[in-house]
């Protein structure tokens, strides 16, 4: 189930936030973990049980791995965990294609499995991954198995992230509070994150659809295509991150934030400070520090951060492209690490042209079919291969959506809180703005309604993760 | 006001919700003319293989309510706030609505040739005068002023009248502008293209009458184009033309072998008004002059546009036969009409050259 569709935002949600506030404390835990089980059946009716064995599996080896720990039978168990929880990652999401690469090396032809993706399952893994993982560092295992699989299966965060460590929620699982401050803090956050995936993310997505589907290309198309991509993939995966956020908070969770207005970057590691902070940060602690993290020699400095970034490429997707796109990235921060850092602080017009070049390229390959069709779009760009310079088609999808380019750019910069923010200084300004914010939400969620039951462009990018 | 912005999101989700469980659903959207989704069963293997979700999904979006409310509301936020060109491929310039209808399909304009070129080498000889007639889209008297993409309408001819070399060329789209078609609706506005008609009739090699009484529909006619753009938007008037050759005339529904009339004034008053003219979409129809001049037969291959210019002709024929190959595989249309000694006229409009997948 989507977050952006009818069925959730008018059957599910006012369901489960009714029968949440109607139970008693001891029970909402219980209440949101059968409708996130639901949630998720409805979606992937067939692999609740594979979900649930998962679950069933992490909290067992977390209760074996904090009563072994500090012993070599608790480090056995941890690293039995994690290999059964990545194993199941590796069958569903990328046996396919070592199958593909294995059949294209040996000149074999074993079939494909062709299974499908169960939704959601790189976050719940490296979910699981990380409560084992912070169990064997020292964190207390969840007794109680209902918390345990409202943790994995919560269903603002199940889908897409952010990805919430077991030790972030501990506390909240057991003892949270909920007032109405956070509750409309929450509905705040999660109208926009709903404002940003269907009225911005979507209508970008159908200017990157109506190009690829042109036999008009152009480098003027090549550019807004590019341009457009780097805002849709934004505004898709942080405005789901907001909902989750926002519905975390009307359930009283306090979820970390997933995005920092990425695009201000003045760097490349700036760059992953702000966009999907929690992979990173998850990347950073079970990954790169274990293998040495800065504290070794240069040399293996890189082989890190290379082994990180082609693993988080892979995370995104069982494909080439997806492992250039990180092993790109990995590039780019060696390079700054090196060198370019220091040059970066000099020229602030020049390190925000470099960030968003470098990310526009890196986001034509991560949205390219195969790496073919990336080094081709690489090249319209720049008008290789004969393209033209401007064809009537992109010169109207541009007046089409320039408005709606527009209101991307500036929502992608902190104008609009730094704007609000001003406003608030006042006591005046501050009370016209908590007078109007509830209106203006409800218009927003009239609009956002019209634009659900008109429109049958709603896909939701990070699903495929 | 943290508490009004809670209640006010519950009162708006339960409202919502209430309102989408309870309130009657249609199953009809006039607006769409489409039928809407129901309510998938609920059966343990529905739900197991995911296909109750997803119908439930449609069924929700179909049935949600006050739909034709909301999608004005998305129509006016997207051409009013977005400013965009149009809404789901619909624009509205100087009152009239048109669908983008773009880029220039050459695979399909190809696909109509070879159907055409069929039924030419199947069915006819030498003995049969061939003629080809291609009508204009809306869009072609309004995308460019309008700033909305618009094909080469003249490429389009051209590479027509090159393909069809077996056919005579008409060209009719000089006598066309845009108030000669409907400003909610796909279709041209009969009153107004009885130069067209003459036209063809003068290439073809006959002469109608100029006998013409002018009715207009009491009722407001709301073309298809008006449920697609969801804009609050002025309705057409229906305006349809009689002779008096008329009365001398039997029509023929060939699909479903039974007499039927010029003009069907039950469909007139129904939901496509424009289908009105012989009754709309059928695969066969035979028009027969009982008290014509000569005997002087033509047979047209048409879209839904032919069905508003084929009264405007019958005073030239003793007979005239109306085909839909969208509807009737040409491959058994030698059961049912005869060529002999008949013109033929290939009449198509560019919307379906465009989108000859139609085409059967």
């Amino acid at each position: 189930m989507l977050f952006s569709s009818i069925t959730f935002l008018y059957y599910f949600l006012p369901l489960t936030i009714g029968l949440y506030f109607l139970f008693p404390k001891c029970l909402k835990n219980m209440v949101l973990l059968l409708s996130s089980l639901l949630f998720y059946a409805w979606g992937e009716p067939k692999y609740i049980l594979l979900m649930g064995s998962s679950i069933v599996l992490g909290y067992g080896f977390g209760l074996l791995v904090e009563k072994y720990r500090g012993k070599k039978l608790g480090q056995v168990f941890c690293i039995l965990s994690v290999i059964i929880s990545l194993s199941f990652l590796v069958y569903f999401k990328y046996v396919d294609f070592f199958i593909t690469n294995f059949n294209a090396i040996t000149g074999l032809n074993i079939p494909l499995l062709k299974v499908v993706l169960p939704i959601g399952i790189s976050f719940y893994t490296f979910q699981m991954i990380s409560y084992i993982v912070d169990i064997y560092r020292g964190e207390e295992a969840q007794k109680n198995i209902i918390y345990m699989a409202a943790y994995i299966a919560m269903f603002p965060q199940l889908i897409a992230g952010p990805i919430v460590r077991y030790s972030d929620i501990a506390k909240q699982l057991e003892t949270r509070t909920h007032s109405w401050d956070m509750a409309a803090e929450g509905i705040r956050r999660f109208v926009s994150g709903l404002a940003k995936k269907v009225l911005l993310a979507n209508q970008l997505g159908e200017l990157c659809n109506v190009f690829r589907g042109s036999d008009e290309k152009s480098v003027l198309f090549y550019w807004l295509y590019a341009f457009a991509f780097g805002l849709h993939i934004y505004f898709d995966f942080s405005g789901y991150s907001d909902m989750a956020i926002g519905l975390g908070k009307i359930f009283g969770f306090r979820f970390l934030e997933n995005f920092n207005y990425p695009y201000i970057s003045a760097s490349i590691t700036e760059f992953w400070r702000r966009w999907h902070i929690s992979l990173g940060s998850w990347f950073r602690d079970y990954v790169y520090i274990p293998l040495g993290g800065n504290r070794v020699k240069r040399g293996r400095q890189f082989f890190n951060i290379l082994m990180v970034w082609m693993l988080t490429g892979f995370w995104h997707g069982a494909a080439w492209n997806f492992i250039v796109w990180g092993l790109f990235f990995a590039i780019l921060l060696m390079i700054e690490k090196v060198w370019l850092l220091k040059y970066l602080k000099k020229s602030k017009v020049f390190s925000h042209i470099y960030v968003l070049f470098f990310v526009m390229i890196s986001f034509i390959i991560f949205n390219a079919q195969d790496m073919g069709q990336a080094f081709l779009d690489i090249k319209g760009l720049f008008g290789i291969d004969g393209v033209p310079i401007v064809s009537a088609q992109a010169l109207y999808c541009l007046s089409s959506f320039f408005v709606i380019l527009i209101i991307a750019v500036i929502g992608a910069t902190p104008a609009v809180p730094y704007g609000i923010k001003m406003v608030c200084h006042k006591p005046i300004g501050e009370k016209i703005i908590n007078r109007i914010e509830p209106f203006v939400l409800m218009v927003l969620l009239l609009v956002i309604t019209a634009y659900l039951v008109d429109g049958s462009f709603n896909p939701f990018l990070y699903f495929r993760f | 006001m943290k508490k009004v912005t809670c209640i006010l999101f519950a009162v708006f989700l339960a409202a919502g919700f209430l309102l989408c469980v309870f309130l009657p659903k249609a199953q009809y959207s006039d607006s769409e003319r489409r039928k809407l989704a129901s309510m998938p069963t609920f059966q343990a293997q529905n739900i197991w293989n995911g296909r109750f979700m997803t119908d439930f999904e449609t069924y929700a979006v179909d049935t949600f309510p006050f739909r034709t409310a909301f999608r004005t509301l998305k129509a006016v936020t997207a051409t009013n706030v977005f400013f965009k060109k149009d809404n789901n491929d619909i624009y509205v310039s100087d009152g009239f609505i048109a669908a983008v209808e773009y880029p220039f399909n050459e695979d399909s304009l190809n696909r109509a040739v070879k159907r055409f070129r069929y039924i030419y080498e199947t069915y006819l000889t030498k003995n049969n005068k061939v003629f080809l007639s291609i009508i204009p889209d809306k869009n072609c008297f309004l995308a460019k002023d309008s700033g909305h993409l618009s094909m080469d309408y003249r490429e389009f001819e051209e590479q027509m009248k090159q393909k069809m070399d077996f056919a005579q060329y008409i060209s009719i789209s000089e006598l066309l502008e845009k108030d000669d078609y409907y400003k909610t609706d796909t279709h041209w506005r009969q009153e107004k293209i009885i130069d067209v008609a003459e036209r063809l009739a003068q290439n073809m090699g006959t002469t109608l009458s100029s006998n013409y009484k002018l009715h207009t529909l009491t009722h407001d006619f709301y073309g298809v184009y008006y449920g697609q753009a969801a804009l609050p938007l002025e309705s057409d008037v229906l305006q349809y033309v009689t002779q008096d050759v008329f009365d001398e005339c039997y029509v023929y529904d060939g699909q479903n072998n039974k007499e039927i009339t010029m003009y069907d004034m039950e469909k007139a008053a129904g939901r496509d008004p424009y289908e009105m003219f012989l009754s709309g979409s059928l695969s066969l129809v035979i028009l027969n002059n009982l008290k014509a001049q000569e005997d002087k037969k033509l047979i047209v291959f048409r879209d839904s546009f032919g069905s508003s210019i084929a009264p405007l002709l019958i005073s030239g024929y003793s007979q005239i036969t109306l085909v839909d190959i969208r509807y009737i595989q040409p491959d058994y249309l030698g059961q049912f009409v005869h060529f002999d000694n008949c013109d033929v006229l290939f009449l198509y409009s560019t919307l379906v050259l465009n989108n000859s997948e139609t085409l059967k």
